[in-house]
């Protein structure tokens, strides 16, 4: 049988292999950054806004989790990107 | 080459096949039961423990504190948690190199919320078979009334699992009260809804292939496994070559060894394995094969056994050792960890101290001639009691604690900021920067003490 190569994977599972690591990355950032930082305490960008605590755990934890995805996002790209390039080569 | 690969096309992973397993019951069957109800009853009823007029386990997000019954923690004990997390961790090497996957089999919450999704399926869309017929049956009004019951019951199970996760987070008579208003706030609602919508994928949908797929554990478990290490096995020489024979016929008669090859133990599997292929990563050693087996085994008078726990060693006949330098290390790495966090947290010192130099001035001069520095001191009581405290200040000879607040009273739980000024004689400052202690200590409790450095600026030596 051929070597099995991550461009092949389908993409509900490329999803979930991009969605579910940062998802648990963002939790443990979530945990450190909050325990350290008390959101009231916190003024992004000089911006004047008045939002409730859970509100801004909330937020903070969907902006970790993007940031994750896109990481591994880039990931995944490149891994993909690069199987074809192989692939192509041979 | 290239032509080749346009004609072969490899499959990663084969098309998935809904797995169905058959119901099952026996010893181990009973146990995992037991570890599941007591599992599932833990998660749903913690929320509802009182202690001290308060939820006894609460993570209240908007006022920073843990509650852990008598416990209060702060944003500043996270070293416990996180020890905890790393001690949690350690445990699970412990018991995986003890008696591998039973963390997979009997606790983890995947398989937890599964079967109790699939008992739930079983109620209402009957045995294996009958699951499997209806499947395959065309669109019907019977079968749409049957798979819509299973999902609205799925979902309202879903619904009270996302509000009870919620309720770790927010005191829950605040939230059933909210929540009977209609008056649940936006975040509150988006959390109910995305954890139980978690919970109706993993456990209704995913299932296996959350172990399969997305688990991390079960891809490095086999690295704290050993030759001694229990696992779910059968026993080839005793079971090959497999075939289908009449009851009460001797296996040795018909050239057969016990195992009846009546497949049983592949459909009760949650994973949809076949256990008599070896060992695979894919088994999750939830013993629902043992029962299985065991079951057709006393059917046809044959010893129990075919399918069983036991290690390598021991089906190779060889001798089983139980204390080995793995067990050792992490039970000794375990029981150090446990001793420092229990040491640690039994020694806490409800009370905290921070001192922040006014930094818009270096110093200045009283009318008397003394060097003056300004102090802002924040004083935290973690304690669950309010008290009033003693503050005093060494470093430096004659130094002079002024403040306008002659009684430091704080509230329990709660934050004290006050402004303090030291006034030491020039001639007694040894250098430009000295290190000045405070001392702050609860006047009804000794052992509610702490001490802070900060520094005291003057002219310098001349």
């Amino acid at each position: 049988m051929e070597s099995l190569t991550p461009d092949k994977i389908p993409r509900s599972q490329q999803a979930i292999s991009v969605l579910w690591p940062s998802f648990i990355t963002a939790i443990i950032a979530s945990g450190v950054f909050f325990s350290a930082f008390n959101p009231r305490d916190l003024v992004p960008f000089n911006l004047d806004i008045d939002i409730s605590p859970l509100a801004a755990y909330s937020i903070g934890f969907f902006l970790f989790w993007l940031l994750a995805s896109l990481s591994s996002f880039g990931t995944l790209y490149f891994t993909i990107s690069n199987c074809r390039f192989l692939n192509n080569q041979r | 080459m290239a032509q080749k690969e346009n004609t072969v096309e490899p499959v990663l992973y084969e098309a998935h096949k809904k797995i169905y397993p058959r119901e099952v019951s026996g010893y181990f069957t009973r146990l995992r039961v037991l570890s599941l109800v007591t599992l599932l009853g833990i998660y749903y009823v913690t929320p509802l423990l009182q202690w001290d007029g308060r939820q006894a386990i609460l993570f209240d997000l908007p006022a920073r504190k843990f509650y852990l019954f008598g416990l209060t923690l702060w944003p500043q004990d996270f070293i416990y948690l996180a020890a905890l997390l790393i001690l949690a961790g350690l445990a699970l090497f412990f018991f995986t190199a003890l008696l591998g996957r039973v963390w997979c089999g009997y606790a983890c919450p995947q398989t937890v919320w599964t079967e109790a999704y699939l008992w739930m399926e079983r109620k209402i869309e009957g045995k294996r078979g009958q699951r499997m017929k209806l499947d395959k049956a065309p669109t019907s009004a019977a079968k749409i009334r049957t798979k819509t019951l299973k999902h609205v019951v799925w979902i309202a199970f879903s619904l009270w699992t996302g509000f009870t996760f919620v309720a770790y987070f927010t005191p829950i008579d605040e939230l059933a009260g909210e929540l009977l208003n209609l008056s649940l706030g936006p975040w509150e609602t988006f959390w109910i809804l995305f954890y139980s919508f978690a919970t109706y994928g993993n456990a209704g949908f995913m299932r296996e292939q959350v172990c399969k797929y997305m688990c991390p554990y079960a891809r490095f478990q086999s690295a704290m496994f050993d030759s001694d290490t229990l696992i779910v096995a059968y026993h080839p020489e005793r079971g090959e070559p497999r075939g289908s024979r009449r009851r009460s016929v001797e296996p040795a008669a018909v050239g057969l060894g016990d195992c009846i090859d009546c497949n049983v133990c592949v459909q009760v599997c949650p994973t949809g394995i076949d256990i008599r292929d070896g060992l695979q990563y894919e088994c999750i050693a939830c013993s629902a094969c043992i029962d299985a087996c065991d079951e057709i085994m006393d059917k046809m008078s044959y010893p129990r056994g075919l399918v069983r726990y036991t290690t390598e060693n021991s089906a190779l006949g060889k001798r089983q050792h139980l204390l080995r330098p793995r067990i050792i290390v992490y039970a000794t790495i375990l029981l150090l960890l446990c001793g420092i966090l229990v040491t640690h947290i039994s020694q806490r010192v409800a009370l905290d101290l921070d001192v922040i130099r006014d930094r818009n001035t270096l110093y200045r001069e009283t009318n008397d001639g003394l060097i003056e520095n300004v102090y802002t001191l924040k004083i935290l009581n973690m304690d669950s009691q309010a008290h009033v405290y003693k503050l005093w200040v060494e470093g430096i000879d004659g130094v002079k604690l002024v403040s306008d607040r002659p009684e430091i009273e704080v509230e329990a739980g709660s934050v004290y900021q006050m402004v303090v000024r030291l006034q030491a004689d020039e001639f007694n400052l040894e250098a430009r920067s000295v290190t000045v202690r405070f001392h702050l200590q609860a006047k009804d409790g000794n052992h509610l003490k702490t001490v802070t450095d900060a520094r005291f600026v003057g002219p310098g030596k001349s």
